[in-house]
């Protein structure tokens, strides 16, 4: 009885995994700023929540995902409310995906990413320049979205593993 | 054609419309949401201020809560790095440290004689203390440089508050909560600080390149020739923004697109700070004492006329203390005038004793050999029966009387 308790909320924690890395990684921010490499970044939440989204994932509430947006913004230190967009655009843009998509093809959600991240950071750039008047080095957010593209296959053979041993 | 259309705006309307079973909200509504937030947080009322002060509390203290892994990977990485280092640090900063022992204390006078002045110039006793504040969360993103501290309104921090790492500067306060703060870095590419450049003197305002370094803006076209690699940036205090006097950083000149560009070396190392000191200023005013404020009654309408006073006083008192200095120093002449002639009658005296003293011992050795060749004169002689002496007056003679008589050495 305990056994099945403690294996109950043992999955229960597993199933909750991504969301719970998305908040830890909002408010941590993977940086690797102490390896001293110039303008490398790369944005893990995007990954994250385009994959999960994808994946039409069920734990992954579109309301936790605005509020880890806030908690972006917070910890960044940008305007309250331009993470949550971003994200909240990206969700859009998978459930665009969803519906238009009979048979899935890793390939080509990896470029529609590459599409998504573009114009999102674009669109960040945007409203934080001329609406903030903030000064921003566009090559951070170049080299950002690259490292994003990049990085993107990799974390993706790493959540498949993640849903294999949900389903088993 | 018009069917593919019609696909396209099914699936967009789907996508924002459409809510699954697990989800509260349609993502319509979350954009609109998220675009409601952004403009209310473009807006300065009280109630998002405080609201937004509130969220930054909870989020800070989270951040740092949920940092603990990462920034233990990351001391132990520097800690690595560091000890590899170690011994040609070490030398270097023994080195460093004599060097800055001598500066420490003309340093010293310069910043009580500045203090003076400035005491003079403004009328009020601007006394500053510094108080340590730890670095909650430093993740600086790749596009905004900053840092959260554990000091707020609580610890009379203001928005503007200058932050440094020992003496150095590193930025200031751009955001205020109530136990926690956000500090701009000097290296953030918002960041503008006004600046003297020494030894040349050139003002100049410092921005943040959105590295680790920051970049000269804004100076006076043909001064740029004057500067030379290593010159000392520190603040102007021009703006009132920054303190003035503060040490930034080096400038280091380097190469782009084949023209010549300067960048500023920050002293502190932002990636590396743990603690940082946050200075709060008080302004007291300067309160007469009872017998000036009857004479500063009179020429309280005028400032002016105090201030020409004061100063006036500080002249005669300068003089006088001149004056002083003059006869002392007239006095100390004359006596070591004095002591310079004792010195030189002590050291004729002294010559001439030594010379007394050699003709004494000249005398002895004379005696000596007189004696001596009294009685022992006959064995040394050469003669028709001592073929083996020697010629009376010769070296050997002489030398065979001191040793009584002795021929074969």
């Amino acid at each position: 009885m305990v056994s099945l308790r403690t294996k109950g909320s043992f999955l229960k924690l597993y199933s909750w995994l991504p969301i719970l890395i998305l908040y830890i990684s909002v408010l941590n921010e993977f940086d690797f700023n102490y390896l001293n490499l110039e303008y490398f970044s790369f944005n893990f939440p995007f990954i994250l929540i385009f994959f999960f989204t994808l994946k039409d994932f069920k734990h992954f509430d579109y309301i936790l995902v605005f509020i880890a947006g806030l908690f972006n913004d917070t910890v960044v230190g940008l305007p309250l409310g331009i993470s949550s967009l971003s994200y909240i655009l990206i969700c859009t843009a998978t459930a665009y995906l969803r519906n238009i998509t009979i048979r899935p093809n890793p390939v080509k959600d990896w470029f529609y990413f590459l599409f998504i991240i573009s114009l999102i950071n674009s669109l960040n750039y945007t409203i934080l320049t001329l609406f903030f008047s903030f000064d921003l080095i566009l090559m951070s957010y170049l080299v950002n979205t690259f490292f994003t593209f990049s990085f993107y296959i990799i974390f993706v053979s790493l959540f498949k593993y993640y849903l294999k041993g949900l389903n088993d | 054609m018009a069917s593919s259309r019609d696909d396209f705006i099914i699936a967009i309307r789907s996508a924002f419309l459409k809510k699954s079973t697990q989800q509260k909200f349609s993502l319509l509504t979350l954009v609109f949401f998220s675009l409601f937030i952004i403009i209310l947080s473009s807006l300065d009322f009280k109630v998002i201020r405080y609201s937004k002060a509130v969220i930054n509390e909870l989020v800070y203290r989270s951040s740092f809560i949920v940092s603990v892994p990462e920034n233990f990977i990351k001391d132990s990485f520097i800690q690595v790095k560091d000890y590899t280092n170690f011994f040609n640090k070490y030398k270097k900063n023994i080195s460093e440290l004599e060097s800055l022992k001598s500066n420490y204390v003309s340093n010293e006078i310069t910043e009580y004689e500045n203090r003076e002045l400035k005491e003079l110039i403004n009328d009020y006793v601007s006394s500053s203390n510094k108080i340590l504040a730890k670095i909650i969360v430093d993740h600086d993103s790749p596009f905004l440089k900053s840092i959260i501290i554990n000091k707020g309104s609580k610890d009379n921090i203001k928005i503007g508050t200058n932050i440094y790492d020992q003496s150095y500067l590193v930025g200031r306060v751009i955001e205020l909560n109530y136990k926690t703060s956000r500090v701009l870095l000097l290296s953030d590419l918002n960041s503008n600080v006004p600046v003297t450049i020494a030894p040349q003197n050139i003002q100049a305002i410092v921005t943040g390149s959105g590295v680790d370094s920051g970049k000269i803006k804004y100076i006076k076209s043909g001064l740029s020739g004057q500067l030379i690699d290593d010159s000392i940036v520190y603040t102007s205090g021009t703006g009132a923004i920054f303190k003035s006097g503060v040490p930034i950083g080096k400038l280091k000149f380097f190469e782009e697109n084949s023209t010549n560009e300067y960048k500023v070396e920050f002293y502190s190392d932002f990636s590396q700070l743990k603690y940082v000191f946050a200075e709060i200023i008080t302004q007291t005013s300067i309160l007469p004492t009872t017998q000036e404020s009857n004479e500063n009654s009179v020429e309280k309408n005028n400032p002016l006329d105090a201030k020409l006073k004061i100063l006036e006083d500080e002249l005669n008192i300068i003089e006088e203390s001149n004056k002083k200095f003059q006869k002392e120093n007239e006095n100390l002449k004359s006596e070591i005038n004095n002591l310079n002639y004792k010195v030189l009658n002590l050291n004729n005296k002294i010559s001439s004793q030594n010379k007394t003293i050699d003709q004494f011992n000249l005398d002895t050795d004379e005696l000596k050999f007189l004696r001596l060749n009294l009685t022992y004169g006959h064995k040394c002689r050469k003669s028709l029966f001592n073929n083996k002496g020697f010629i009376v007056g010769s070296a050997g003679y002489k030398d065979c009387v001191l040793r009584k008589g002795k021929i074969d050495g």
